[in-house]
């Protein structure tokens, strides 16, 4: 039971932004980027912990970005991935999420893939396409925002659960198998320090985008991005809190409520 | 220059999300805005009849149905065939709407997928750019930041809850045509949903609420978290928490807003005892109006909040449930 894990090398959310001279996106000068996306670590521990639990085969990690991708991909090798995979873009390469699931499916295809795991969304354009995506064009039933999964070998199934609007759902579904992940069982595993130093020797290739995308043949959508960004742009910050002040609660409440009836109108 | 819209409802147990009505009013606007075009609502699902109902008075100018007992839990692959038999049926130039509930946003790219054209999800704007080309606007990075994408062929576009109008005025009795969902792919096959939890039935859904009241850490026990459930009571709203709740056993998971949890939008947010961590403003910053009730004045949720009461979360709370149930 082979497990292939796509990863987003991303900014760090508390990170500061500026838009970048085109308008379209962000300036990555000064940028601090995370090592991996937080639901994609999520999704890197949730299947590090069925390989141990469940004794599979190998973890392999895919990444699709620019040559500082390559660090996010060591910290899964790091965190016990076995491979990693980066499809390298050139500098200033813009993609949109459908095309980048179009390219992992490429890469996929030539891996053992019994499941397929994603993140639910990445942190910086929210999009939360991939996985669903993934699984049409790889011709697999998708599951997403799974928040627990539980494989049985014997039926070739899957068991999961995941929060629809007004209820939990317990279900369960065959595999091979895209998941999407909302959040994992544990928490994500800190590599150790030999465990760092052990990442530095795994296997991690490179493949150039042109190589990727001259091997996609006639998927739906094609080999350029059918969005463009037609600006980026940074909302005003909120101004801070207006805060209410008062001798008692009872006090405070009364002038909230008003704040909220009369100058917000929210009430 | 002419759009048709297709909306795709979502629909659970029998019942219309809000949502839903919202996607049918915003295809009528858009319709205008693009000088013309049909609205055909689109209905998945089983055991439909009651909803189609709903629907073809909500001012579409025809209701598709695929009705089937295949498509009696959301099995997104199933989906998408059915959505592929509706999209057959509408002319181009064509964009698709989907409410971005889980379903929705799930729904959409493996729509994407398999007939092309591109993908917005959870657009808080949509327009008609130069060209006759859809034009969504949404936010990213948590809310720090806004993008304007260019849709090219088939726009598919999921509409975050709350952030269109329903238009009041919308009425009608468009026709209704059903559907055959044919054969399903074997990537369709096999799903079988084993339970479903209702959380809370007496407590509004999260994402579509209005208001929502959230209590985090500073709420002390999971008994003082009743005060939470009062106050939303009186003002009919959402509850929420913050993971701390979650992790202490306060609450059940379903009721976590933040990063692992929901992102919501409602007109009203409002924070007892939660200090802001940025795992939980990504879950909140698209709300209308923030309060935030806290003890520490440094804590960082006063910087994206509208209003702030520097103090005691568990004598607030009391003090506004007994405020606003005095009065109508």
């Amino acid at each position: 039971m082979d497990v292939v894990v796509c990863v987003k090398h991303v900014p760090d959310p508390e990170t500061k932004l500026k838009v970048a001279a085109s308008g379209k996106t962000y300036d990555p000068d000064g940028v601090k980027f995370t090592i991996a996306n937080t639901y994609d670590e999520a999704t890197v521990e949730e299947a590090l912990r069925m390989k141990e639990e469940f004794h599979f085969g190998a973890v392999r990690s895919v990444s699709v970005g620019p040559s500082r991708s390559e660090e996010g991909l060591r910290a899964t090798l790091a965190m016990g991935v076995d491979e990693a995979t980066l499809v390298e873009t050139p500098p200033g390469t813009v993609l949109d999420p459908m095309l980048v699931s179009r390219i992992l499916a490429v890469v996929i295809k030539d891996m053992p893939h019994d499941l397929v795991m994603v993140g639910k969304q990445a942190q910086d354009d929210e999009a939360g396409e991939v996985g669903s995506a993934l699984g049409e064009y790889l011709q697999l039933p998708s599951y997403s925002f799974v928040t627990g999964l539980t494989p049985d070998a014997a039926s070739h199934r899957l068991k999961m659960r995941r929060y629809l609007e007004g209820g939990e759902e317990v279900f369960s579904g065959p595999f091979p198998a895209v998941i999407s992940l909302q959040k994992g069982v544990k928490d994500p595993r800190t590599p150790t320090l030999p465990n760092i130093l052990k990442a530095r020797k795994k296997p991690l290739k490179k493949i150039p985008l042109q190589e990727v995308l001259s091997k996609m043949g006639n998927m739906a959508g094609g080999t350029t991005p059918t969005s463009d960004i037609a600006s980026f742009a940074l909302p005003p910050p909120r101004a801070g809190a207006k805060i209410i002040e008062g001798q008692t609660p009872d006090e405070i409440a009364e002038k909230l409520i008003k704040a909220l009836k009369e100058e917000a109108k929210v009430l | 220059m002419t759009l048709n819209v297709l909306v795709l409802t979502d629909q659970r147990g029998g019942q219309l999300k809000r949502s839903s009505l919202e996607a049918l009013s915003e295809a009528r606007r858009l319709v205008g805005k693009a000088g013309g075009g049909q609205v055909v609502a689109g209905l998945i699902g089983q055991g439909l009849d009651k909803i189609a109902d709903e629907v073809k008075r909500a001012g579409p100018s025809k209701v598709l149905v695929v009705d089937d007992e295949r498509l009696k839990w959301f099995c997104v692959a199933a989906y998408a065939t059915a959505a592929h038999r509706l999209i057959e049926k509408v002319p181009a130039p064509l964009a698709i709407l989907v409410p971005d509930t889980t379903l929705g946003r799930e729904l959409a790219s493996r729509i994407c997928a398999q007939v092309g054209g591109s993908v917005a999800t959870a657009a808080t704007e949509i327009s008609v750019g130069a060209q006759g080309e859809v034009v969504a606007k949404r936010k990213v990075f948590g809310g720090r930041a806004t993008e304007t994408l260019g849709l090219k062929g088939i726009a598919i576009i999921t509409l975050r809850p709350n952030a269109f109008a329903v238009d009041p005025a919308a009425q009608g009795d468009a026709p209704v045509e059903k559907l055959p969902l044919g054969d399903l792919p074997p990537a369709a096959q096999g799903l079988i949903v084993e339970s479903v939890v209702s959380t809370k039935g007496d407590t509004a859904d999260l994402t579509e609420a209005n208001i929502v009241v959230s209590g985090g850490r500073g709420m002390k026990s999971a008994e003082n978290f009743v005060l939470v459930e009062n106050l939303a009571k009186v003002m009919g709203a959402a509850v929420g928490a913050s993971r701390a709740v979650i992790d202490s056993g306060w609450r059940p998971e379903s009721m976590q807003v933040g990063q692992t949890g929901k992102t919501i939008a409602p007109q009203l947010y409002i924070a007892f005892g939660i200090s802001g961590a940025i795992q939980h403003l990504v879950g909140i910053n698209n709300s209308r109006c923030i309060v935030a009730v806290n003890k520490d004045p440094a804590a960082p949720i006063f910087k994206v909040a509208d209003y702030g009461v520097v103090g005691d979360a568990l004598t607030i709370l009391p003090a506004m449930t007994q405020a606003l149930s005095k009065k109508p």
